[in-house]
């Protein structure tokens, strides 16, 4: 027998939990397992998504468990014989690990309500893209009284030691380098052109925070004034009260889409099968889209409203005009080589 | 010493008691270590062929050590700083009244009671742009533009020696209580000024604190994640932020394993050169 890494971890963890947990072997009925994102997203999923699916699944019980998705991949693969999730959320990174590492179940498409309504990006036959995430240009509307147009804006003179970014370990860190490189000439496959700009960037950066959401702080201490930053993460600041401002660069916003699916193995294929139409469904989109969640919808039945439509696009064919879309299996092989360039050329 | 058949028995009643915790430990602790170390010799991130290719990756990368140095002198400094600045509050507590050394004990012991979070986010209010030290200076006239102190390798140094500092405070505190007052005064009598009875006779006798706070506040200091990353930021990369993205972000395991090995050495190549210095001192002290 080949002994590797997972068959080892799965075996000794599933040893380990049936004989401390002997309750675990008969624990088909479990609930359904929903691992969403914490924070603003599992408020949101508690709040709209969850009662829907209930009303659409006669009261079936249903447990969220927000964790990152890297955790979501590691807890399935150490136990993807009896997977202790059912449902799992997961950027386009991580999305395509999972898909690589065969922990996810094609998604019963035929079957399908809202499937086909879908805009073409959203359609995903591993999964499907219930919401966008899109990052732009944020910044402090006090400090910087004309609003930033542009990329390219991050490089001005007089943003001199008030720009923010993230490292590479995020998502919104990679795919930002990436729509630089590409400003500059580059593409998903050669990001030279983005380390090159990066290095002009250096007198005019104030932070590289270690993660999207201390970069989001940032603001609040004053501490930078513009930075590339998640649509979502901008508007809970602003609810708060903190003077921050999203714009859509003129090259696009980027747009990542958040992909649901069934887990592999999952004891509750068809509740999650009916957690995940739920989540595709118009009225559920349109209530996340409206305040306070503001989550950008994928249905194209869903008519956009408010700040959503202010900001991003008042319909389907504009958002796809006005957002970038980025080709991830690319961006994935490189990306290890990417993170370890960035360790050693970014010092400030 | 004391007398020598009562102290052998004093250990052999140990080891049944501890069992439960050996064994505990043996499960939690060391199975996955060994796991770990086995994982780390492996060349691919499926952990199907054997080889030192990682160690060899890290101990020949000029970046790798780097980031492993950066660390244990982040170590350094911030153990020497709460040694610094802690001594005189130990020293304080033993000369005060009853009712001030409960002060100083729960001024020493809240920020334990707070998370480390918090107490970090503290130290991101404290140091910002517009924070307590910018805005003071500022309003002083003594800068005209803010100072860049979060961010900084200072900065990182300063916060957690505030976050660390009960772990050197409270065994100088024990230490120096245990040192006879009358030593003082004697040493006055015999001609000793203070700061000669200071170096020859209350640091010698309190190092075996000095040197239980510096071993605790340098394996704490090196080992704190959270601050780490919030006060140094995504570009000043530690031992720990190096591991979580290769363990994470990469999922590289075995390089991520290798790392974490070749960290728990250093760690405990240090420590044991505290431990030493401690067997020494108690022999110093003793005397």
């Amino acid at each position: 027998m080949i002994m590797n890494r997972r068959s080892l971890m799965t075996t000794a963890l599933t040893l380990g939990a049936m004989k401390a947990f002997p309750g675990l072997s008969y624990a088909q009925a479990r609930p359904l397992v929903f691992a969403t994102f914490t924070g603003s997203w599992e408020e949101a999923h508690k709040a709209v998504l969850v009662p829907a699916f209930r009303k659409a699944s006669a009261d079936a019980a249903v447990v969220l468990d927000p964790m990152l998705s890297v955790d979501q991949i590691a807890k399935v693969n150490a136990a993807k014989a009896n997977p202790p999730i059912d449902v799992m959320l997961h950027d386009p990174g991580p999305a395509l690990v999972a898909i690589g590492q065969d922990l996810v179940e094609p998604y019963p498409v035929e079957k399908s309500a809202y499937y086909k309504d879908l805009i073409a990006e959203a359609q995903e036959p591993m999964g499907p893209a219930p919401f966008f995430q899109v990052v732009g240009l944020t910044y402090n509307p006090e400090t910087i009284k004309t609003p930033p147009t542009s990329w390219a804006d991050l490089w001005k003179s007089e943003f001199k030691g008030r720009v923010g970014i993230t490292n590479l370990n995020s998502t919104l860190g990679t795919g930002w380098l990436v729509e630089i490189a590409k400003m500059r000439g580059g593409s998903e496959a050669n990001v030279d052109p983005g380390f090159k700009a990066l290095e002009e960037l250096k007198p005019n950066l104030a932070a590289v925070a270690a993660n999207p959401g201390a970069l989001a702080t940032l603001f609040q201490q004053g501490q930078i004034d513009i930075s590339p930053g998640n649509f979502n993460a901008i508007q809970i600041l602003k609810a708060r009260g903190v003077p921050v401002e999203f714009v859509a660069p003129k090259e696009g916003a980027i747009a990542f889409k958040t992909t649901i699916h069934i887990v592999k193995n999952s004891p509750n294929r068809e509740l999650a099968f009916k957690l995940i139409e739920a989540s595709l469904t118009p009225e559920v989109q349109t209530t996340l889209m409206n305040p306070p969640y503001l989550i950008v919808p994928t249905n194209s039945k869903v008519k956009m409203g408010g700040e959503i439509a202010r900001v991003l696009a008042k319909d389907t064919a504009e958002l796809k005009q006005k957002f970038v879309f980025q080709d991830w299996k690319k961006i994935n092989e490189q990306r290890s080589a990417w993170i370890e360039r960035f360790n050693r050329e970014i010092k400030i | 010493m004391g007398t020598a058949p009562a102290s052998r028995d004093v250990t052999s009643y140990g080891m049944g008691l501890a069992a439960p915790l050996a064994l505990f430990f043996l499960v939690f602790f060391v199975a996955p270590l060994l796991q770990l170390l086995w994982l780390s010799l492996h060349n691919d991130t499926a952990a199907l062929h054997w080889g030192f290719g990682q160690y060899l990756h890290f101990l020949t990368d000029p970046f790798s050590l780097g980031v492993l140095g950066s660390t244990l002198l982040l170590g350094a400094e911030v153990t020497a700083v709460c040694l610094v600045l802690g001594f005189p509050i130990a020293w304080l507590y033993q000369r005060v009244g009853p009712r001030l050394q409960t002060i100083i004990i729960l001024i020493v012991l809240l920020p334990l009671l707070t998370s480390v979070v918090v107490r970090t986010f503290a130290w991101i209010v404290i140091l910002g742009r517009q924070g307590i030290i910018n805005a003071t200076l500022q309003s002083l006239g003594i800068i005209d533009t803010p100072l860049k102190l979060l961010y900084t390798q200072f900065g990182v140094v300063i916060a957690l020696a505030q976050v660390q500092m009960p772990l050197m405070t409270l065994p100088l505190i024990t230490a120096l209580g245990r040192i006879d007052p009358n030593l003082d005064d004697a040493s006055c009598s015999l001609g000793a000024g203070s700061w000669r009875t200071f170096f020859r006779v209350v640091l010698p006798l309190s190092l075996p604190g000095v040197i239980a706070g510096c071993t605790l506040t340098y394996a704490a200091a090196i080992t704190a994640f959270i601050t780490q990353s919030l006060i140094g930021g995504g570009q000043m990369l530690f031992m720990p932020m190096y591991l979580y993205q290769q363990a994470s972000t990469l999922q590289n395991w075995p390089f991520a394993s290798a790392i974490s090995i070749i960290f728990l050495l250093a760690v405990l190549a240090v420590v044991s050169v505290f431990t030493t210095l401690g067997r020494m001192s108690r022999g110093y002290g003793g005397a």
